[in-house]
């Protein structure tokens, strides 16, 4: 029985490392490679052990696709590529492509440098790893191999964001990966065509959230850097290099230019500019507002804010300044939190997730005083906020877009194990359609009835056509033929066609029936009696009575006998060929019912 | 205590070898991560249960068992849970109990399930677990009925909860944990856990079939354990009874028609001859074999992959390898019943073997070869010489493989090619190696994909048809050709293969890893060249054959991919660095454009291809291998080279390029390159302004690299050096030559090595510290730090460091001293240091103090912005 098979390794019923194995029509694809940034041991990884039992993973995976370039979607790909073995192909966006070893090479550099970590992938794995990625365009369709088939469509979220359609024959899945279905300040909405995929995996992050629009907190944002700067204090915005730190730059230079803002922003990794690069190079993932702006002013272009220097955490006077990493556990940023924390003027904006242990963590969670090495205790006077700006589809979102692909089912990822139950229920309640939400390492099976093409040979359907039937537009229709099935293809040809083909003879089939009549005439006069009585009652038929006695109505024959023992009965042997069964029967039936009275 | 490495501490019960590949053997180890080698002291100082902690552990049990207040993200339990073995592998857990009853009131708490979310409970079964590892605790524990109450019949199993697979996995992993003793054994098979694991195994969730699979093991061998001395091992019915019960479930699972039940029997019994090293496996073995072969009766062979994975285990046993009932026949009846697929593994395995019947290593060899004997067979034009396994009969089940469909196709021949590169490489290689008939095979592959194969026969048609523009058998065929390398191979081969590798690398259709692969295929290739030819020297054909690989180099170093210039690049700085003295070479480089078109890619806007382009040229010019042929020009072209790479370093907007030139200069510094001696103090004091300023820590670092090269010359200098001089150590003691410090103190170097000892990325600090380490050694002499410490300056540098200490790194340093300077690094506590930075610089935030502090202060906070991640 054909089946999709999909198993999560990460992101099943969780928010963590996304890695989900689908079988499909027996192709094997594994959909993101994430990383849990919340272990600082091998459990950051998906455990990769339970793809196969045996063999080489090279033989068992086709594909390896990621959906986008964060870490919890792509974070895994350098180890299990470089040094778990994986040595196939990887598929993913052309910006995904460009932007995804900068946050990689970002990573690597945060874990070597805070935990003196050997045993992590370096530079040149990063890089033999990228050399093995194939770039895709939207809405393009990629042949992996002969059988399988790939096709990415905008997904919104972040900059090369894409879900991806995963096609063998006639069987599909859709993987959504992480997408917006508002657009942003600089990204549109995700779309998809009505794919009909027999699967729709989709993230559930905001299973049960209506959001709120994003105005209002980029408002809430913007007042209170304003604030902080007009009454003399810095704000420190700790980031990681590439995605909401773009985003966050485009609203602080806006509002700068409109307000006419002195107060100096910087950028404080030397990432910048590779990163603003690429959103100019990918300016058509972007929104329509940017690209049509795009030939008065480059969005990414920007007038204040400038590279940081580590000597201008020390300047008076207020400043804001984006710092990497994002969860303040190293390197610049950390370094001036603690310059910046004791002064209750100074304000640090979390614009995203911190992971238990770090100090962007401690401090979310409203601890002010923190021990830093060496038994220091560092107090924390300065202002802590969170703003969430991430760009995850919320429940009616998620809705729309299982209305836009109509799939035959759903399968919900990346989220949590109660928000996704309830949207569970209203899916298969509002759809009709089976919903499944598999833990990490639950293997969901769906059956699946797979269309097979067939050829049809043109002399079967030009004898279909002279029979002057004229076909109809998604109108099923009968046609006898014989398949062929021959080098892994089909072909219905007509059986003269088959026969000669195949180098066969042809077998002919006979059904026999034997009718006792009671009759004491001889058998010529039985004969007679057959074939007056057959050829006043079948007027459309060629009814004939041959020479040697015998009666024939198309292919059928018809013999009279004595019967053996008793004199009284004739026995008529009738017989047929398959083609006339169904007349070879109902003339069994008629003879019988037995032969009209002769007229004496 | 200077060690900075990481290590794995064996458990007490040496079962650290407990199936490496699972999760749950590698979680156990996780636990120790945190200690360093020599680092027991810093065990007892972080990991201890302290009084912080004591005091911290009610509010958080009280969290815990809270089911209104949601706990933190998921990794904190885990953590948390990591801690808990920590400490009870250190500690008693009896004690532990008794001292904080907290614990066991979360325990008990757990029992109303319905109060408890699922995370927590799956914690606590785990925490239970680990507890009652100690038969004291466990006695402790069954006094109060918790342990049935949790594990039993009426425990887990019976709640909702149980529907939940990490719930289930905290079953299993509680009870891996705390079966330990023999009175965990009769737990065991008292509360009827036993009979749950058998059902578990079939468990939709793969992680808990496969953690009940490794339990019942675990279960197996400890019922077993103190049966193996002296005395002869009864026969299975006399064993104890829950090891029976387990031996008759897996003989029920192997009769099972259903394969899912087959394959759980199988990983059981892998698992066991894979773990244990005891008699008693032998009388298993002998028990079950006869099944096990039997399934070879079955058509199809069910859970082929897990008979493979069985056979091979018990064949890598010494104990069930050298027994009366050992493995061979039915290894080979299995190799033969096999589809080709199916067998290559289970082939390769037996050629792995240390000890292993020679007929049977004939047999599985003729299994690896038989797909490329197929290939050759199809495609052979005429009789010619012999091929592979001529004479032999068998193979139609290969060709039928080969010819089904592309996909069976494409993956056989992925498989074995890959597999019979892993056997060259081995000690159990098998002697005599076909070198020619494979090579011959890996050519024809390589042609059948690129098109240039003969398709008359009407194999080798449907092989083209099959293989033509198959990226994934052209990337294994290139890996295998290359590991071919380390064979010999007659001059025609060799011509052979590197007229194929010249196709690959200029073709237009190749893509950029196939090219790749090609490029490491050639250098394999042309080493190998030089090895036939006996000397340093590239052969003849090796040299005509890089007359011909420059134009395609070059036509790739114009590659519009990145992924293709930078290989090319990567590709021509190892040729460099092998043939880069070789005049033959040396001549072929220079009278192509490469060295150029190299230089032109120092622009590239791919930062990996500058870095690249850097090491390149890097190599290139050290080696005198540029371009321009006049000495003049030379001159002004390797200055111009400096200047670029300076230029680089200074204004690249990424790391790699700047990391890159840094590598190079180091390189050049190390080897006295002419330009980098003319002036060394110029090139110094350039480069360390450039790489101050860097905002990339690993450009700092390999800036106090070049600094430590840079020192150890000029130490060198300055100090008497006579080969044949018999001192002892005392006499090198350090008397610093009065130049030497001056030189120092001249350039920019101590400043930028002092601003790198309070730099905020701590492997710029350590390293930092470690030079000035060597530098005191080597300059200050061992008499106390109180003599020279007022020198002229050396109160405003101590200003200055205080300040860069406490984070302000505006100020400068200001002139220094010699005397400054020594007195400088004698009062700094450079090993207080050192140990410092040694340790992980987020030692403090993952302290089980900093947890618990965590996962209290979270409490009710946690609605917000849990499932925001990214």
């Amino acid at each position: 029985m054909p089946e999709i098979r999909v198993t999560p390794l990460g992101a099943g019923q969780d928010v963590g490392r996304s890695c989900i194995l689908v079988s499909i029509a027996g192709k094997n694809v594994m959909l993101d490679c994430g990383m849990h940034m919340g272990y600082n041991d091998d459990r950051r990884f998906p455990d990769f052990s339970y793809i196969t039992q045996s063999g080489r993973l090279t033989d068992f995976l086709d594909c390896v696709i990621i959906s986008h370039f964060h870490l919890d979607h792509c974070g895994a790909l350098p180890y299990f590529s470089e040094m778990v073995g994986y040595d196939g192909p990887i598929y993913m966006t052309h910006p995904t492509q460009a932007i995804c070893p900068i946050l990689l090479e970002d990573y690597r550099k945060i874990a070597v440098d805070k935990k003196g970590e050997a045993n992590f992938f370096t530079s040149q794995m990063i890089k033999d790893c990228m050399k093995k990625v194939v770039a895709v365009h939207l809405h393009q369709t990629v042949q992996v191999d002969d059988e399988l088939e790939i096709k990415a469509y905008y997904a919104g979220h972040v900059l090369g964001a894409a879900m991806f359609q995963i096609k063998v024959g006639s069987e599909s899945v859709v993987y959504t990966g992480d997408y917006n279905m508002t657009p942003d300040r600089h990204l549109g909405a995700a779309w998809i065509d009505k794919c009909r995929p027999n699967l729709l995996i989709t993230e559930s992050t905001y299973a049960t959230t209506i959001r709120d629009s994003k105005r209002c907190r980029e408002r809430d944002f913007l007042k209170k850097v304003h604030e902080t700067v007009e009454r003399g204090g810095k704000v420190l915005i700790p980031v990681f290099a590439l995605g909401r730190a773009q985003e966050l730059c485009i609203l602080l230079e806006t509002f700068w230019e409109r307000m006419n803002l002195k107060v100096p922003i910087y950028f404080s990794t030397g990432l910048t500019e590779k990163a603003n690069h690429y959103y100019k190079l990918f300016i058509t993932w972007t929104n329509q507002k940017i690209r049509k702006t795009f030939v008065q002013r480059n969005m990414f272009e920007f007038k204040h804010i400038k590279a940081f220097d580590r000597a201008f955490a020390d300047n008076p006077g207020p400043m804001v300044v984006f710092a990497t990493p994002g969860m303040l556990h190293a390197g610049q940023s950390l370094q001036i939190f603690r310059k910046w924390a004791g002064n209750e003027k100074n304000m640090v904006i979390m614009p995203g997730y911190c992971v238990q242990g770090t100090v962007g963590h401690k401090i979310l969670s409203g601890q002010r005083k923190l021990e830093m090495e060496g038994r220091q205790v560092l107090e924390v006077k300065m202002q802590v906020e969170y703003m969430s700006f991430s760009a995850h589809a919320d429940a009616k979102g998620i809705m729309q877009l299982v209305g836009q692909a109509e799939p035959e089912s759903v399968l919900l990822v990346h989220g949590e194990a109660k928000k996704m139950e309830f949207l569970r229920q209203k899916i298969e309640q509002e759809f009709r359609v089976s919903c499944y939400m598999p833990a990490n390492g639950e293997t969901v099976t769906l059956p699946t009835s797979p269309s097979i093409p067939v050829g049809i040979s043109l002399g079967l359907l030009k004898r279909e056509m002279a029979q002057g039937l004229l076909p109809e537009a998604k109108k099923p229709r009968l046609l006898h033929g014989t398949l062929i099935m021959k080098d892994s293809s089909f072909r219905l040809v007509s059986s003269e066609q088959a026969l000669k083909e195949l180098g066969l003879t042809e077998h002919q089939l006979r059904f026999t029936c034997r009718v006792h009549l009671q009759d004491t005439r001889k058998e010529q006069e039985t004969a007679l009696r057959v074939y007056s009585h057959l050829k006043n009652t079948l007027k459309d038929h060629c009814v004939q009575h041959l020479p040697d006695g015998s009666v024939t109505v198309e292919s059928i024959l018809i013999q009279a006998a004595a019967h053996s023992e008793d004199p009284g009965t004739k026995v008529l042997l009738v017989s047929w060929t398959y083609q006339d069964e169904e007349l070879g029967s109902f003339l069994t039936a008629l003879l019988k019912n037995g032969l009209p009275q002769a007229p004496s | 205590p200077r060690c900075t490495f990481w290590t794995l501490v064996p458990a007490a019960d040496g079962h650290q070898e407990w199936d490496s590949n699972s999760r749950l053997a590698r979680s156990r180890g996780v636990a120790f991560s945190y200690l360093a080698v020599g680092g027991k002291d810093r065990r007892t100082s972080v990991l201890i249960m302290d009084p912080e902690c004591s005091r911290l552990l009610p509010a958080l049990c009280a969290v815990l068992a809270d089911p209104r207040q949601p706990v933190a993200d998921d990794t904190c339990l885990e953590k948390l849970l990591d801690w808990f073995k920590t400490v009870t592998e250190t500690e008693s857990s009896l004690q532990l109990l008794q001292d904080h009853p907290c614990l066991v009131e979360l325990l008990s708490h757990v029992l109303k399930p319905q109060d408890v979310s699922p995370r927590v409970l799956s914690f606590a079964l785990r925490l239970a677990g680990a507890f009652a590892a100690q038969e004291d605790c466990f006695q402790y524990l069954q006094q109060g009925d918790l342990l049935l109450g949790l594990f039993g019949e009426a425990g887990a199993l019976g709640w909702s909860a149980w529907s939940i697979p990490s719930v289930r996995s905290g079953w299993i992993q509680g009870l891996c944990a705390l079966a330990h003793h023999p009175s965990a054994l009769h737990f065991l098979a008292d509360s009827g856990a036993v009979d749950t694991v058998f059902s578990l195994q079939g468990d939709p969730s793969l992680f808990v079939a496969s953690a009940a699979s490794q339990l019942l093991v675990y279960i197996l061998a400890l019922s077993m354990q103190g049966r193996d001395a002296g005395s002869p091992i009864p026969e299975v019915a006399a064993w104890p009874v829950c090891a029976q019960k387990i031996v008759s479930h897996v003989q029920e699972s192997l009769h099972s028609t259903a394969a899912p039940q087959v394959t759980q029997a199988l990983n059981v019994l892998t698992t066991t001859f894979g773990r244990c090293r005891s008699p008693w496996m032998e009388v298993l073995w002998g028990q079950l074999s006869p099944l096990v072969a039997s399934l070879l009766k079955r058509d199809p062979i069910p859970a082929a992959h897990s008979l493979v994975d069985l056979l091979l285990s018990v064949a890598r046993s010494p104990v069930l390898s050298s027994a009366a009932c050992g493995p061979w026949e039915i290894l080979a009846q299995t190799l033969h019943r096999l589809s080709p697929t199916q067998a290559g593994p289970l082939a390769l395995g037996t050629l792995k073997l240390q000890r292993c019947p020679q007929e049977l290593r004939t047999q599985a060899f003729g299994i690896l070869l038989q797909p490329l004997a197929c290939i050759l067979k199809a495609t052979a034009q005429a009789p010619g010489p012999p091929g592979l396994l001529d004479g032999t009969a068998g193979g139609s089940m290969t060709v039928d493989t080969l010819l089904s469909s592309k996909s069976a196709c494409v993956g056989l021949l992925c498989q074995t090619l890959a597999h019979l590169e892993e056997l060259q490489t081995l000690p159990q290689c098998p002697s005599p190696w076909p070198q020619e008939p494979l090579l011959d095979a890996a050519v024809i592959i390589l042609r059948l994909c690129d098109g240039s194969a003969d398709p008359s026969s009407s194999g080798a048609g449907r092989l083209c048809g099959t293989l033509a523009g198959c990226i994934r058998v052209q990337r294994a065929a290139l890996d295998f050709l290359g590991t071919l390398s380390q064979g010999m191979s007659p001059q025609e081969s060799m011509l052979q293969v590197f007229a194929i590798l010249l196709k690959n690398l200029e073709s237009p259709e190749s893509s950029p890893t196939v090219l790749k692969k090609a490029f490491q295929a050639t250098l394999r290739w042309l080493q190998s060249s030089v090895k036939t030819s006996g000397c340093s020297d590239l052969s003849p054909d090796a040299l005509l054959f890089l007359g011909e690989l420059f134009p395609v180099l070059q036509k790739r170093l114009c590659s519009p991919c990145w992924e293709v210039r930078d290989s090319a690049l990567e590709f021509l700085t190892h040729l460099s660095q092998h043939w880069g003295g070789q005049a033959d070479f040396r001549e072929e480089l220079q009278s192509s454009e490469v060295p150029m078109l190299a230089c032109q890619l120092l622009q590239d806007p791919e930062s990996y291809v500058r870095a690249s382009a850097v090491a390149a040229t890097g190599q290139l010019f050290s080696r005198g291998l540029q371009a321009t042929p006049t000495s003049s020009e030379n001159l002004q072209a390797q200055q111009g080279l400096l200047m670029d790479l300076m230029y680089i370093l200074s204004t690249d907007s990424e790391g790699f390029p700047r990391r890159a030139v840094l590598q190079v200069f180091t390189q050049w510094l190390r080897d006295g390159h002419a330009d980098v001696a003319r002036d060394t103090e110029w090139f110094v004091t350039t480069v360390l302004q450039a790489v101050s300023r860097d905002l990339d820590w690993e450009v700092r670092v390999q800036g106090l690299e070049l600094v430590q090269v840079f020192l150890t010359q000029t130490l060198g200098r300055f100090r008497p050096r006579c080969p044949y001089a018999v001192t002892l150590p005392e006499a090198t003691s350090p008397t610093p030559h009065p130049e030497f410090l001056r030189t120092l103190c001249r350039l920019p170097l101590f400043e930028f090595v002092f601003r790198a000892l309070f730099d905020c990325d701590r492997p710029v600090a350590q390293k930092a510290c470690d030079l000035l380490l060597f530098l005191r050694d080597e300059t200050a002499p061992s008499s106390g730090p109180q003599e020279t410490r007022d020198g002229p300056n050396s109160a405003s540098v101590e200003v200055a460091l205080q300040r860069w200490q406490e984070g302000e790194q505006g100020q400068p340093l200001g002139d220094l001293e010699p005397e400054a300077m020594l007195a400088l690094l004698r009062s700094l506590d450079l090993e207080g240091l050192q140990g410092k930075l040694a340790k992980s610089s987020d030692h403090i935030e993952k302290s089980p103090q900093s947890l618990l502090q965590d996962m209290l202060a979270t409490v009710g906070m946690l609605e917000e912005n849990e499932a925001d991640c990214y």
